[in-house]
């Protein structure tokens, strides 16, 4: 007797979301399966993986995973170009960590110009995203939106306390936004009504729904972003098929797991490999919760991680 | 709409064509049909035309096909013997007013260079702005669509005094509205009146100097056409888009300060098509009823001293506070805060003095936005150690608020008081107690300033429902007694209006999907007579709690028809569980322990479980830790309902449910209750009593055992069995 797979029965899609500046544009999203499930339906976009850029030299990171950035860290443009020719990055995620007030409070006039200098230095989709503190990512991402007109940058986080001042702009100088919200699906869904109510068009809405690193507190990330992908593609939830950016490079780099040295901590084993594994797995979770987008830091974690997608990816005709 | 204003409308229009042909006419005699026009630096050419009909109007041959398209728009004048009492030919001879009024301006721009300043501030000999260009427009519109700038007041001639005109101008800069200033009245115009008592005017002020002419009106209209084009997304030509956009975001209104000319109609006119309503200082007509604007249309003769707030009203723009103004520190860390003996200055209420609070709904008229009114002796003049009585009625008003909002309104006052550090707030209505600290009194905290408070709360959480707030606080024994006496009435109409609302009643019920976060098939469906298992949330919160904030989590259902009214089954509410369950659950019994009941997420108070040996139902509370007869404790009986399950035989329930005339309605009610652990069975007697009364059984709670009788079935068995329980004699649970 043969034995029957049972099938999930999708009723929805996630729409499909073109990033990145005309004519070189990579579109994402599209899934009618839940991920990788290639047997009950399609992924016509494989999830891509955005390498972070500083704007200014990071003081806190461990050495393990500055040193891949060490000649660089200081000028972003330098730094972007490196993750694209050297490491082959399909996309640029701008932290722009110096503006928050707590940090360098860097102005939003020279924010805009560093993102600028950016938009204008790579060819692939850029993300620029602020520091979260809500005043302060509205004055910049206004500013960052102004200076990167024409160049569909993707804007974020864009929270509930700012996303009417965000998100009006973004619409105005038709950039994409990263609704962030969270860990929580009524959040999200809601953020994203509202940002439709707003005007935002659908090919220009992406969702962070907060991702945390593993072994902290990631399972709960998990769940809500699989609950994210479970209502759109089975519940009709439209207001949630939307691609889906998980950010969690800076997460997992300021665990203690990756900054103990292996003769502080010998039981860890190589820090090195420990902080390389750290990141590649933190990704491999978020994958097959549903994320989209991929913000990642280690060159070598991200080739771990490309490798998983691609073996995810390939199905028995081949 | 009212004649006169009609007929003046419609005149004025055939005016402002007939100038724009003539302009058009002369201005293509001296440079040919091919000569460019426009306004300056912008990509919307002449933004109404472009805005409403998708036409790029570049030279005077475009302008001359506009006409054609004003003039297919001209209603027909109105003689007096033909009328029709219809909106529509106004509206359409305002929307040819405007483009016009465009062609006009954009000739002006040809014939006169130099006539306006093309920048942000007057010049030396130069006060007229123009047409704001792209620039300008994308750094100012956004604000109009994120809140900063809620939108614009259009203001057309001057005021009686370059003082009045000043006075009004910083009321609406207070409001944060942009005001764009055109045309003159006897002469005289509000730009320069401001320019006169030193008033900056300029875009860095908000206060815009247009135009000298009422055709420079169309600057305003053209600004709100490309904010929508621009940050709403809306594509040139869609004009329903264009207009319901402005509608619904950007608040702008017409103020003609003078009399009203039949220019000036056809400009108001065509303002309404984009939501605008129009408020007067003169007698002009009124039109009151409501249609294409949210509220009025066109409301007159209001005083100069109300115009801004009367304005606002009809317009709909809500206020925002964003400080809590009072010398303390205010935030939900201060809540927990308790005021001990050593450290407190005053009191009142709690049994020591009369103390009551209470909030109404009033009429917008009888509401004065930000009013404190302060009676009695305030701390600044008591001693350490004084009582006094303390009496506070707020009053709200609001288009959208309901009287059946105000006892959620009045709930929050306990933690809202309670934010303030140095403060302590306990209990609601007529049981309320307040304690101020010493530290508080140091720092100048006053009792007025509670009116404060509450003045800025409510119009930040509940700004939905609540446009104006003023607040009366006593502590003269006479004027807290007549509070008392009128709060005891309203408190006893409310709770009759309460017990009137049954699930038969209403129509509509609603849904909470707050604990889908962790639940995620879970569903709480809240009826008048069933609250959210969690307790928190009654029907009426839900109610409140959608109309505040329409996308979230608590959304009305049509409950359709009854299916079955004894084990509460309608087909709308079953229609819905589906959907919102992702089709695991197809059928919900609101009334029911064995059949269909509720998923349950993980935060009820109680869970009611079957005794089958007795017959029975018991509920146990999530305090309770201890062993219950079904053998399980309430932990692990938690984790057999949650998860968004439908159990039959296990549910999870509010405390208030209990007290409820649907309470197990499909198996028998609360006569079924055999065991409750002690603690809940205090804590709810009082509010069951009416129904063991009605049920004839006014000693019923004697009957149902609890954890001093036992733990375990078989002892619960012989006590009831000894008390004669009547749940012996009822149909088999299963
Ligand atoms: S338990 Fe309470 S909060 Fe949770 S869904 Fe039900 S009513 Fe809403």
């Amino acid at each position: 007797m043969a034995i029957e797979i049972p099938n999930a029965a999708y009723s929805g899609k996630i729409k499909e979301v073109p990033l990145g500046q005309e004519g070189k544009t990579i579109t994402f999203g599209g899934e009618t399966c839940y991920p990788f499930h290639l047997f009950e339906g399609a992924m016509p976009h494989p999830p891509k993986i955005a390498m972070e850029v500083y704007d200014r030299a990071p003081e806190e990171w461990p050495d393990t995973v500055m040193e891949p950035f060490a000649d660089v860290a200081g000028d972003p443009v330098a730094w972007a170009n490196k993750c694209i020719d050297s490491y082959g990055a399909e996309m640029i995620m701008l932290q722009l960590a110096s503006i928050d007030p707590n940090a360098q409070n860097t102005s939003a006039d020279e924010a805009a110009a560093i993102a600028k200098k950016v938009s204008d230095a790579v060819d692939v989709p850029l993300i620029v995203w602020g520091c979260t503190n809500v005043d302060k990512d509205t004055e910049v991402l206004k500013a960052v939106c102004e200076a990167c007109e024409g160049k569909n940058v993707i804007i974020g986080p864009v929270q509930e306390g700012n996303y009417r001042a965000i998100g009006a702009t973004a619409i105005g100088y038709k950039h994409t936004v990263v609704a962030s919200t969270p860990i929580d699906i009524n959040l999200a869904k809601q953020l994203n009504i509202l940002l439709g109510n707003l005007n935002v068009p659908d090919d220009k809405l992406l969702i962070d729904p907060t991702t945390g690193a593993l072994g902290y507190g990631l399972e709960y990330c998990y769940s809500v972003m699989e609950r994210i992908r479970m209502a759109a593609l089975t519940q009709e939830d439209e207001r949630l098929q939307f691609p889906i950016l998980a950010n969690f490079a800076k997460e997992v780099w300021k665990t203690k797991e990756v900054k103990l040295s292996s003769a502080e901590a010998p039981l860890l084993g190589d820090q090195k490999k420990r902080g390389i594994l750290m990141e590649a797995m933190t990704a491999q979770c978020v994958l097959l919760a549903g994320a989209d987008i991929l913000v990642m830091r280690h060159p070598e974690a991200i080739s771990l991680v490309k490798e998983a997608i691609k073996d995810l990816m390939t199905t028995e005709e081949g | 709409m009212s004649k006169i204003i009609c007929s003046a409308a419609i005149r004025g229009a055939h005016k402002i064509v007939g100038i724009a042909e003539a302009k058009q006419a002369e201005a293509l005699k001296k440079w040919g049909p091919d000569q460019e026009i426009g306004f300056p630096n912008t990509t919307y050419y002449l933004p109404i035309i472009y805005g409403i009909l998708g036409i790029p109007v570049k030279t005077l041959a475009d302008a001359r096909v506009i006409l054609d398209k004003c003039n297919e728009l001209l209603p027909p004048l109105v003689s007096d013997n033909v009328w029709l009492p219809y909106l529509a030919p106004a509206l359409d001879a305002g929307m040819a007013t405007f483009f016009a009024e465009e062609i006009i301006e954009a000739i002006r721009y040809l014939e006169e260079p130099g006539c306006y300043t093309e920048e942000e501030d007057p010049t030396a000999d130069n006060i007229w702005l123009g047409a704001a260009d792209d620039v300008i427009m994308r750094k100012r519109g956004v604000e109009f669509v994120d809140g900063s700038a809620p939108g614009f007041a259009a203001i057309l001639g001057a005021a009686p005094s370059p003082e009045i005109a000043a006075k009004i101008a910083i009321e609406l800069q207070e409001k944060n509205l942009y005001v764009f200033m055109v045309s003159d009245h006897d002469g005289k115009n509000m730009s320069e009146q401001l320019l006169s008592v030193d008033v900056q005017v300029g875009w860095p002020t908000r206060l815009v100097s247009f135009g000298p002419s009422y055709t420079a009106a169309v600057f305003a209209m053209g600004f709100a056409t490309r904010v929508a084009m621009s940050f709403g997304g809306v594509k040139p030509g869609a004009f329903r888009e264009n207009l319901m956009y402005n509608k619904e975001r950007v608040f702008a209104f017409a103020m003609p300060l003078g009399t009203v000319t039949d220019e000036w109609y056809a400009n108001a006119a065509g303002a309404i098509n984009w939501g605008f309503p129009t408020i007067a200082d003169t007698p002009i007509p009124e039109v009151l009823p409501t249609g294409i604007c949210t509220y009025e249309h066109v409301v007159s003769n209001i005083p100069h001293d109300e115009i801004v707030a009367k304005a606002i009203e009809v317009r709909g723009l809500k206020v925002t506070v964003s400080k809590v103004d009072i010398p303390m520190s205010y935030g939900p860390a201060f809540e927990g805060e308790r005021i001990r003996k050593d450290d407190l200055f005053f009191e009142c209420g709690g049994g020591r003095t009369l103390g009551v609070e209470l909030t109404v709904s009033k009429d917008m008229s009888e509401v004065e936005d930000g009013h404190i009114e302060m009676l009695g002796p305030d701390l600044d003049q008591v001693k350490e150690g004084d009582k006094l009585p303390f009496g506070m009625i707020i009053e709200v008003a609001g288009r959208q608020m309901q009287p059946d909002f105000e006892p959620i309104l009045e709930r929050q006052i306990h933690h809202l008081v309670n934010y303030v550090q140095g403060i302590m707030h306990i209990g609601q209505r007529n049981i309320m107690w307040i304690r101020v600290g010493k530290a508080a009194v140091e720092k100048g905290f006053l009792l007025k300033h509670i009116g404060k408070v509450m003045h800025a709360k409510y119009h930040q959480e509940f700004g939905n429902i609540v446009d104006k707030v003023q607040v009366k606080i006593y502590t003269e024994e006479e004027k807290v007694k007549e509070v008392m006496a009128l709060a005891k009435d309203v408190y006893s109409k409310r709770d009759k209006r309460v017990e009137g609302m049954t699930d038969e009643t209403e129509e509509t019920f609603y849904s909470c999907t707050l604990c889908q976060s962790f639940a995620p098939a879970h569903v709480c469906v809240i009826t008048p007579e069933r609250a959210g298992m969690c307790g928190a949330y009654n029907w009426l919160d839900c109610k409140a709690s959608n109309e505040i904030n329409p996308t979230g989590p608590n959304q009305p259902l049509e409950k359709g028809t009854c299916l079955d009214p004894v084990k509460g089954q309608w087909k709308g509410i079953d229609d819905f569980i589906f959907k919102a369950s992702r089709q695991n659950v197809e059928h919900v019994c609101a009334y029911s322990l064995m059949n269909f009941p509720m998923t349950a997420c993980g935060c009820f108070e109680a869970i009611a479980t079957i005794l089958p040996l007795c017959n029975g139902i018991m509920v146990v509370n999530r305090d309770y830790r201890g062993m219950t007869p079904s053998g399980m404790k309430f932990t692990t009986m938690a984790g057999m309902v949650g998860g968004g399950n439908q159990t039959p035989g296990f549910l999870g329930v509010s405390k208030h449910y209990m007290g409820s005339k649907k309470f197990f309605k499909a198996e028998g009610g609360l006569k079924r209750i055999v065991w409750l652990p002690k603690m809940l069975k205090e804590e709810i007697a009082e509010h069951v009593k009416p129904i063991c009364e009605e049920m004839g059984m006014p000693d019923f709670f004697d009957m149902v055992a609890d954890e001093t009788v036992g733990e375990t079935e078989e002892e619960v068995f012989a006590f009831l069995e000894a008390k004669g329980h009547p749940a012996f004699t009822m149909d088999p649970l299963m």
